[in-house]
């Protein structure tokens, strides 16, 4: 509804924020300017009711007095005294502030390489209009296989996202992506008996989303999640898919991977780098310029590039995930992983797009390879896990038992303990089926000897 | 801002044929920290400034946000959440319609004792320095301590087209503390949170003590063993069944959630738990982290029984679910800021007290488990609930023994509540944060209980 800020206006504001901060007395200085525009046409209990649009724009400061680090933002960025409170009040926080003996400077400029396939300009001139006809031929897909099925909610979006970076080491960068989604939740119902909520969803970083696969499939999951039988307390076999396996790796292997933790005595993985720490069926990529990647961008929240780095090759850790701070601290250079929420905080570690390696076999062939087992959609709890020592305990659902190769029947609070180390080292082989959900782009997986709880 | 916001409302209902309209304005300032074993990353404050329009066309919700109060980006945005509500409309078998509510107008002014704009930074930051070094001194074997501070204060204005103006402070204080320990290839963690709307004298408590307390906890994990998993007695103290009545009814009890399938959806004045349970949303506590005046339709907040003696007796509404339900809106309608739309959020929801001493609970337990302190927890709309644990102990012939580490427990709504089978006289309440699509501020407690049988997730 409003024209998107240009990249020189984004450049210059940067730019501008970091010269005003060096004038008024900061050590170093570092601006990020964010964008971002999204319209949605939200669907709720079978019917689309709603749509929004929001326009978030802003400027976050961040300046170093004395080896202390303070930061400020602000979402006005229209006038000079709006960004030159901002840079005060940055100022003013890092006085306040205590020096940190291991701080070693803003990233120094290196060369960016050009995102590809991230950026869509018809996304941009995309209308509500567009978005209500994607979620009409969702929920038509979905309500036309199955009348006990009740799409809950869902929706489709598009977005444009624009971040520009300057400090006073000379980085400058402006970067631009688009990303447009449709999701459906939904629900199976027959007699008294609710099924868990079933969701899938379409999401990529170009104008074209296929919303009648995403409705037939959260309808056939949700059907087939009718009809549950208990099982028995038993160590067996998982088939874990991408949601399920995004949710464990998220809160357990992907907090020990980061450099910060690492460093902090706080990861399990600490001086294991070059040692075998799970099954040689696993190679694991976090790689930040993935073509058409969720997660893909020229440079982190900091400015560093993005990069490909190998953090398992074969079972074998190979590196941990670096910000600038992190880093430097080990003289080393950043892997380009400082993540931040828009202009509304400094960085901190996170993966970009997390690349489980595909194995060789179809999903059917890994299905068959389990004589007895669970294959499991979706965890329930899964950021209850210790974030430190990688143990979890957590509910599948939904999740259906496999006999033979097939699914048997679908199960009911079946929950799962163990540890992700554990887990990892038990991977016996691995699909070809990659798909991104959030930051992971994997296959499914089949674990052994993993500790199901049942009636 | 009244006026514009206003005016805003008018332009939607005469210009564009909006059967409703309402404008949320909101300046808010923020105050963050972070600390890592007591290394100041950064000291952190912000400002954020914006409007949402929200307006009902033709049964369809229209939504627009924008960072500015500026009177000519409120008009474009008025304007096209009008289009596309429309554009929304045009699918739609049932349309929206709203409850009646009372036309208010009030201005609420929150008076703490220690207001947190007044407190320096520099004393904030020594109040966490304090605490992390309560926490790194406890024992040797302590490895890191995380500290995350926020405050958040500001005024936020509502104006509806039916007439409702209302102005109202906002004041949040909240602080993480988070401590992790190894020994000998052992990783535990150990969290608290505080919370409070009342002001920053909420950090009046000595500083040690909460420290220790976090530190203590990470330790006493290290020699903890994995609990053996199956079907077991336990019983909760006030934080876990916070976090029980939170993600195994709450939830549920959300009208929206009810209504899209919910297991409470065909279970309003049918008795689905002991004759013990009793359960309140309740947004009325004094200076609680889940308390306000006005829920960001404009409805005044209010104490909901939801379930009575094992009945369900009401559910969490806003306008829209009130209407359908043909009950009354209790206020639940809350929007993170200008960015969101409001939507149906608990408050501080908790189990009433009943009689029985901590001792009481435990004596008749041959084999169980006593699980005191919670790390997360999730609902699921089938009544499946999870609440993860981050301290627990076994029961052994009554006594309370030795501690068991990242158990979690499991269960079935339905089933669950009926096996409620003694209640304890104590009563907490813990603050936290929710998270549906979006984050909000909330309590959540109770008084000790026992429950005849859930499933423990453990990997013994």
């Amino acid at each position: 509804m409003v024209a998107v800020l240009e990249e020189d206006q984004m450049l210059s504001l940067a730019e501008n924020a970091v010269k005003e901060a060096l004038k008024k007395g900061a050590a170093e200085a570092e601006a990020y300017v964010y964008e971002g525009q999204a319209t949605n046409v939200g669907i709720e209990r079978g019917q689309i009711t709603k749509t929004n649009t929001i326009i978030d724009r802003g400027l976050g400061v961040r300046v170093i007095v004395d080896k202390a680090v303070g930061f400020a933002y602000t979402n006005i960025i229209e006038g000079q005294k709006a960004i030159e409170d901002t840079i005060t009040g940055a100022l003013s926080a890092a006085r306040a502030s205590k020096p940190d003996q291991d701080w070693n400077g803003l990233p120094e400029k290196r060369p960016y390489v050009t995102a590809e396939k991230t950026y869509d300009p018809r996304i941009l001139e995309f209308r509500s209009e567009g978005l209500v006809d994607i979620a009409s031929s969702m929920l038509d897909a979905a309500v036309s296989v199955n009348k006990r099925v009740f799409p809950i909610e869902g929706g489709a979006g598009a977005a444009y996202l624009a971040s520009s970076i300057a400090n006073s080491n000379g980085v400058i960068g402006f970067d631009r992506g688009t990303i447009m989604e449709c999701s459906l939740a939904a629900v199976a119902k027959e007699g008294n008996m609710v099924t868990p909520v079933c969701f899938e969803f379409n999401a990529g970083r170009a104008c074209d989303v296929n919303p009648v696969w995403v409705g037939k499939e959260a309808v056939r999951l949700a059907v087939s999640a009718l009809k549950t039988k208990r099982i028995k307390t038993i160590t067996t076999n998982l088939i874990l898919t991408q949601f399920a396996l995004q949710e464990l790796l998220h809160f357990t292997l992907m907090n020990a991977v980061k450099a910060d933790n690492v460093q902090r005595n706080q990861s399990p993985l600490q001086g294991k780098l070059d040692e075998k720490i799970a099954s040689e069926n696993i190679t694991i990529y976090d790689d930040g310029l993935m073509a058409s990647g969720l997660r893909t961008w020229a440079f982190d929240g900091e400015g560093t590039p993005h990069q490909k780095t190998t953090l398992i090759e074969k079972g074998i850790l190979r590196n941990f995930l670096y910000d600038n701070y992190a880093a430097k601290k080990e003289e080393k250079e950043s892997t380009g992983n400082a993540s931040r929420a828009g202009y509304l905080s400094t960085p901190s570690i996170e993966a970009t797009n997390c690349h489980i390696m595909p194995g060789n076999k179809t999903s059917d062939q890994l299905m068959n390879e389990v004589d007895d087992g669970l294959i499991i959609y979706y965890l329930q709890g899964a950021h209850s896990s210790n974030p430190v020592s990688g143990e979890f305990s957590v509910v599948a659902t939904p999740a259906w038992k496999i006999r033979n190769g097939k699914i048997a029947h679908a199960t009911r609070g079946v929950m799962l303990a163990g540890n992700i180390f554990e887990v990892l080292k038990n991977v016996s082989a691995i699909a070809d089926n990659e798909r991104q959900i959030g930051p992971l782009v994997a296959p499914w997986i089949l674990v052994e000897n993993v500790r199901v709880i049942g009636k | 801002m009244e006026d514009i916001l206003a005016k805003i409302n008018s332009v939607a209902v005469q210009k564009f044929g909006a059967e409703y309209s309402e404008t949320r304005a909101q300046k808010l300032y923020k105050t963050m920290l972070t600390l890592k074993e007591g290394r100041v990353e950064a000291a952190k404050q912000g400002i954020e400034n914006g409007v949402a329009v929200r307006v009902l066309v033709k049964g369809a919700w229209g939504f627009a946000s924008v960072g500015s109060i500026d009177a000519n980006v409120l008009m474009t945005a008025v304007s096209s959440a009008c289009k596309m509500a429309k554009n929304a409309s045009s699918r739609l078998k049932t349309p929206i319609k709203l409850a009646e509510t009372k036309i208010v107008e009030d201005r609420v002014q929150m008076k703490p004792k220690k207001k947190p704009s007044t407190i320096l930074m520099e004393d904030k930051i020594n109040t966490a320095l304090e605490i992390n070094k309560a926490v790194l001194g406890y024992d040797k074997r302590v490895k890191g301590c995380t500290i995350d501070y926020l405050d958040l204060t500001g005024t936020s204005y509502f104006s509806s087209s039916e007439g409702i103006l209302i102005e109202q402070d906002k004041l949040y204080v909240w602080s993480r503390i988070t401590s992790t320990a190894a020994s000998k290839g052992v990783f535990t963690f150990s969290r608290e949170e505080i919370g409070s709307t009342a002001g920053y004298e909420v950090f009046d408590t000595a500083p040690e003590a909460i420290g220790e307390k976090v530190a203590k906890r990470a330790i006493k994990q290290l020699g903890a063993k994995s609990p053996k998993g199956g079907r077991s007695q336990v019983v909760l103290g006030p934080n876990v069944v916070g976090v029980f009545v939170h993600e195994a009814f709450g939830h549920l009890a959300e009208a929206d959630l009810a209504l899209a399938g919910g297991i409470l959806q065909n279970n309003f004045g049918k008795k689905i738990g002991s004759d013990l349970v009793t359960f309140y949303d309740d947004g009325t506590v004094d200076g609680a982290f889940g308390s306000f005046k006005y829920d960001d339709e404009g409805v005044p907040t209010q104490k909901t029984l939801l379930i009575k003696d094992g009945v369900v007796t009401g559910l969490m509404h806003n306008r829209e679910t009130a209407q359908k339900f043909n009950a009354e809106p209790t206020g639940n309608a809350r929007a993170e800021n200008f960015r969101v739309e409001p939507i149906i959020r608990m408050r501080n929801t908790y189990m009433a007290p009943r009689d029985h001493s901590l001792e009481e609970l435990t004596e008749g337990i041959s084999s169980g488990y006593y699980f005191k302190s919670f790390r997360g927890g999730q609902a699921n709309l089938d009544g499946t609930f999870q609440v993860g644990i981050q301290e627990g102990y076994e029961i052994v012939n009554g006594e309370i023994g030795a501690p068991v580490r990242n158990a979690s427990i499991s269960g079935s709504t339905l089933e669950t509540l009926f096996k409620v089978d003694a209640v304890g006289k104590d009563f907490e309440l813990w603050p936290g944060r929710c998270g549906k699509g979006q984050t909000a501020f909330i309590c959540d407690g109770g008084p000790h209980i026992r429950v005849k049988e859930v499933i423990v997730g453990g990997s013994a």
